[in-house]
């Protein structure tokens, strides 16, 4: 579906100012490649993916001095580091801030950036949508964390629970703003979810069917679907609960005959999913980082993907496990025990393929592969004491004590978290053009592997001990002042690693500096997004890649014999795009993205304080999304200096074993806003239907 | 326990680093091994229920343990047999930003995988884990089992910002008001299983003796049953642990496991109402300070004039003697007419008696005890200082300003004549 089939208006371009034209539909677009403009109105998937990962880390900086003011407290039993009020606020937006603003979006981050790359494609599906879903993933995010300053943040734990989150009992407005900010950072999930999907059902590169995707944009398509169904439901329970607060419904009330339970059942509905959405992208990266440096493929492909598919499916099934206390009854809690228990086949068999791929290789422990080790080990142990709380009755003795708390930071800290320190060290290059420092990179590893340890193990002994999760302090004759203790300096010493790994980004982007480009390939690696030049190039590939198996770009250095040896056929560099085409047609900056995701916090603030800001901020969206749907798909001026698609379409090393692409559809297309269409609109693979993957707003 | 061990990846360092970790543990270990000190352990069980949840428990953690040795083990076999190391610096850095730094033209076989091997790490699992959950339901269902006859001792639980009702049917009728309504103090008689109803007057709590059984949700709108059952005598600290805001970690209980005769003693005690104290009594001052402020929440049966069927029931609000709308969000305060006989007040964070009253008999504590007059003071005094709260929005016990210091003395004098 086109949006029109004249040419653009002609227009005055160069414009710099966000202001509505009177004149119907002609608006100019934002130009330029350098400068904040350049980032603040791109639509390049590669941009926002940066963006994306700065803001993930800025996020966790904040998180993780929550963490550290939570520990600080807990060294000693008595604490009075904070008060009682301060302790809830911290702790829950320390998990809010955790899950919603760092793992989330460092997931995105490398979804954004990789995922087109990795399956040969020039944009995502919806340049616009995707820069608009960082703008109001990061207009959520700051939202959320205003609270601090206007009048105390949320203090109903991340969960929050009915009816302790409503009005009687969480009297100041943090909740609001949980409810509310949540729901903005789910807009923007749901709509990456949408855009991502579309992005590889439809513009694979040809020849590029689905089982010869690596196995990270695998993890990242099931989550993407993961997001698609979660994110409704826990709209649905926040959408509930901001009524109750700001306009007295009684869907949680139970004096009016609300059941408490309505909201743990669609908090959890939302909540397992997202335990898969936030590890599976880590477990994609480790499938991509685990192989290139054993020198091995990947174990097991299909086992790998199919278990991640069925950790997607069986990732439904499960959510009431967060319940086993809360009175469902024995057979509910017996079903639940059991679909529990074997989610952790599939999960099992990644970790033994992972060590499958590992055997017999050739290892090279760069940072990088200290980190997916390191997730493997840690993620172990999370699984292992997640097995002995799946069963039931034992779960009533564990649930909501520090065991759990320590089950879950092996999980999410130690294998996503983990998982994505391995990512960034791998991709570093591919995104800056230099590697990050080994050295720095490896006294990171060990300092925060042994922080992580020393901060998290003990937790299992103090749960076991008795100590409850989410209480501020505890008293001296309970027996859990020595390993709070330890847990205490652990986290500093996992702030230390932390720090190094700020350090090592600065250390090595003044370093390189002068210093010869890292070229396009400086791991030997397997993927697509390694056969361009590094950094990647704005147009992402100088020509069309034809895909002929698995490993595309592997294959084109390396020949493996009839006798299994492995020989060189070609260096990287010969393979590789060098990045010089400048003819690349693309999708043009936009400014609307900005301006709507702006109007959702306005939204939601007025909500709050004052109905006239939410119809400011709902104005603001209309014009904004009014101003998209009328801006020129093009800005003819660009025109001149980067012109349309007129490269070979076809690459010349592939040997179009599936019907390479030979034409592409969108020159001087109208249509032609998405221009990362034209890549692999051609494709067998992609199929007619890349050719309705427009964008509709 | 796993967990503990640092466990990590790989290299040399690692050796080094794992063997002083593990003599730290050790010590550490050591140090903390007294289960006495732990009040709270889940692992030394001293009631059926617990029981049977560790004998669970135990086996699965091993499994775990052995699991978890095999893979960590598996990881660090691996990463150092398998490591290459890297070329020497000189030739590095002949080769600068080069696409290799180990040697460029060594490839291992390349292996795409093993159906039979990952079909048989598919299945041994499973199985493994179905026989595990085999145990599980088991235990499931046996603990889901009320072994107490119908007209055996039932216990209303009810969970409130931030402390513990409990209201006894001696008869096992919970239909009927209850004989007994107390706070803080579950007293129960040993080797005999107590059926538990547990529910919310606010927001969600959880009921959790972890010596004695796992915790269950106290649900606001719900009923939810449980046992409680212990084979030893003592008293066992129990801790709410669902989030249930400000003074959550304040929010604690006892249950005090009595002989059968001393239970039976306890019981006639309890169940008789406070006499009205005449003008002369000892304590008389103290009544009349009680009646003018804190029988706005507080009930002393036989003092308090108030009818209280539909509040224990839940149908209704406790208005307070003096007013007509409740006080409290929760509609109720702990009921003080045997407050002396217990031994700790306010969710059990404060002992009511110095010198730790476990050492004397909990019958004779009344009698034998020195009173902890500083805490109760300071208690009435200014409750919001001692246990954070939000008075003003009608959760918590509020501070009294207005009261003189005879007033608390005359106040605290009564309160000991509650026995």
């Amino acid at each position: 579906m086109t949006t029109t089939s004249e040419p653009p208006l002609q227009l005055t371009a160069g414009e710099q100012l966000v202001r509505p034209s009177t004149s119907l539909g002609v608006f100019s677009r934002p130009r330029g490649d350098t400068g904040w403009q350049s980032w603040l109105f791109t639509v390049d998937h590669k941009r926002i993916g940066i963006m994306y990962g700065a803001a993930a880390l800025l996020f966790l900086v904040i998180g993780g001095i929550e963490a550290l003011l939570i520990r600080l407290q807990l060294a000693v039993p008595g604490g009075n580091v904070l008060s009682e009020d301060a302790y809830n606020q911290v702790f829950t937006m320390h998990g809010v801030t955790m899950v919603f603003l760092v793992i989330m979006p460092m997931a995105a981050a490398f979804a954004n950036y990789l995922l087109p790359l990795q399956i040969g494609a020039r944009d995502v599906a919806f340049p616009r949508l995707n820069a608009f879903s960082l703008w109001a993933f990061l207009a959520g995010g700051i939202f959320l964390n205003t609270s601090w300053f206007l009048g105390g943040a949320p203090d109903g734990g991340w969960f929050g629970y009915a009816p302790n989150s409503g009005l009687v009992y969480s009297p100041s407005n943090g909740m609001d703003f949980y409810a509310l900010g949540l729901q903005i950072a789910g807009i923007a999930s749901l709509v990456s979810a949408i855009n991502l999907i579309t992005t590889v059902l439809n513009m694979r590169a040809p020849g590029m069917t689905l089982f010869r995707m690596p196995v990270l944009t695998w993890m990242l398509l099931v989550v993407q679907f993961l997001l698609l169904f979660a994110i409704p439901v826990i709209t649905v329970a926040l959408f509930l609960l901001s009524f109750d607060r700001l306009f007295d419904a009684n869907f949680f009330n139970v004096a009016a005959g609300a059941d408490p339970l309505l909201w743990q059942h669609l908090f959890w509905i939302f909540g397992h999913p997202e335990v898969y959405i936030l590890i599976l992208p880590a477990f994609g990266i480790m499938s991509e980082v685990i192989p290139v440096f054993s020198r091995k493929p990947i174990f097991g492909y299909p086992f790998m993907v199919f278990s991640g598919i069925a950790i997607g499916f069986m990732g439904w099934g499960v959510w009431a496990h967060h319940m086993f206390t809360s009175g469902m009854g024995p057979v509910s809690v017996a079903a639940f025990s059991l679909s529990t228990m074997f989610i952790a086949v599939p999960t099992g068999v990644k970790i033994l393929n992972w060590l499958a791929t590992m055997w017999g290789g050739r290892l090279r422990l760069n940072t990088a592969m200290l980190y997916s080790i390191g997730a493997v080990a840690m993620f172990t142990i999370g699984g292992l004491s997640g097995v002995t709380h799946a069963i039931a009755p034992a779960d009533t003795q564990q649930t909501d004590t520090y065991y759990i708390v320590a089950h879950f930071h092996y999980v999410i800290f130690g294998g996503s978290l983990m998982g994505m320190l391995s990512g960034i060290y791998f991709w570093w290059p591919k995104m800056f053009g230099h590697k990050l420092d080994e050295k720095l990179g490896k006294i990171g590893f060990w300092v925060l592997l042994i922080g992580f340890n020393l901060t998290f193990g003990p937790m299992h002994i103090l749960g076991l001990q008795g100590m409850s999760r989410r209480i501020h302090s505890y008293a001296a004759d309970s027996g859990f002042n020595l390993w709070n203790m330890f847990a205490t300096v652990g986290s500093f010493v996992i702030a230390v690693g932390v720090l190094l790994l700020f350090l090592n980004i600065g250390v090595s982007r003044r370093r390189a500096r002068g210093a010869p480009p890292v070229g396009p390939d400086p791991w030997d690696a397997r993927g697509l997004e390694w056969m361009t030049a590094s950094p990647t190039p704005v147009h992402n590939f100088d020509r069309d890649i034809t895909v002929t198996r698995q490993d595309e770009f592997w294959h084109r250095k390396w020949r493996i014999g009839t006798d299994g040896k492995v020989t060189r056929i070609a260096r990287a560099t010969d393979v590789a795009h060098d990045g010089s085409a400048t003819d690349v047609h693309l999708p043009s900056p936009s400014y609307w993205p900005v301006v709507v995701a702006l109007g959702l916090p306005l939204v939601a603030y007025g909500l709050i304080y004052n109905l006239w800001i939410t119809g400011l901020g709902a104005l603001l969206i209309l014009g904004g999304l009014y101003g998209w749907v009328f801006e020129p798909p093009d800005d003819p001026e660009a025109h001149e200096h980067d012109d349309h698609h007129d490269a070979d379409p076809s690459d010349d090393s592939g040997n179009g074993a599936s019907g390479g692409g030979t034409s592409t559809n969108g020159e001087d297309g109208p249509d032609s806003d998405d221009g990362a269409r034209q890549l692999a609109g051609a494709g067998a693979a992609a199929g007619p239907s890349a050719q309705a993957a427009e964008e509709q707003p | 326990m796993i967990g503990e061990r640092a466990a990590g990846s790989s290299g040399r360092p690692l050796w080094r680093r794992l063997r002083l970790v593990l003599i730290a543990l050790g010590v550490a270990l050591a140090l903390t091994a007294c289960a006495d000190e732990h009040p709270l352990d889940t692992l030394t069980e001293a009631g059926p229920d617990a029981r049977e949840i560790n004998d669970l428990f135990f086996p699965v953690l091993g499994v775990a343990i052995v699991v978890f040795f095999l893979v960590q083990g598996a990881v660090i076999y691996l990463a150092v047999r398998y490591r290459v190391r890297r070329k020497a610096a000189s030739e590095a850095a002949a080769d600068p930003g080069g696409d290799d730094l180990y040697g460029d033209d060594e490839y291992p076989e390349q292996v795409h995988g093993n159906l039979r091997l990952e079909l048989a790490w598919t299945i041994i699992p499973t199985i493994l884990l179905a026989v595990i959950s085999v145990f599980a339901l088991i235990s499931l269902v046996e603990l889901n089992e009320v072994s107490a006859a119908e007209d055996d001792l039932r216990v209303t639980v009810v969970g409130q910002q931030w402390w513990w009702e409990f209201q006894y049917h001696l008869d096992g009728d919970t239909s009927t008001p209850p004989d007994i309504v107390t706070a803080n103090e579950l007293v129960i008689p040993v080797y005999q299983q107590v059926p538990l109803e547990i529910t919310s007057r606010d927001v969600i709590h959880s009921f959790w003796i972890p010596r004695l059984n796992g915790k269950r949700d106290a649900v606001p709108g719900r009923t939810h049953p449980w046992v409680i059952e212990a084979d030893e005598t003592g008293r066992f600290l129990g801790q709410c642990t669902e989030f249930c805001g400000l003074s959550h970690a304040y929010m604690r209980m006892y249950a005090v496991v009595l002989t059968p005769a001393e239970w039976e003693e306890w019981v006639q005690g309890q169940v008789i109402d406070a006499a009205p104290l005449e003008e002369g009594d000892p304590g008389y001052e103290g009544q009349e300070v009680f009646l003018a402020n804190c029988a706005n929440c507080h009930v002393v049966n036989g003092v308090t004039d108030v009818n209280l069927d539909g509040v224990l029931d839940g149908t209704e609000d406790y208005a307070g003697a003096n007013s007509t709308t409740s006080a409290l969000v929760a509609g109720a305060a702990p009921n003080l007419t045997h407050v002396a006989s217990r031994t700790t007040f306010a969710g059990s964070i404060f002992d009511l008696y110095e010198d730790r009253a476990e050492r004397i008999p909990y019958l004779e504590v009344a009698e034998r005890g020195d009173l902890n007059r500083g805490d109760l003071e300071a208690w009435i005094r200014n409750a919001p200082e001692r246990k954070a709260n939000d008075a003003d929005g009608a959760r918590g016990m509020t501070a009294f300003p207005g009261l003189t210091e005879g007033d608390i003395d005359a106040l605290v004098e009564y309160l000991m004549t509650l026995r």
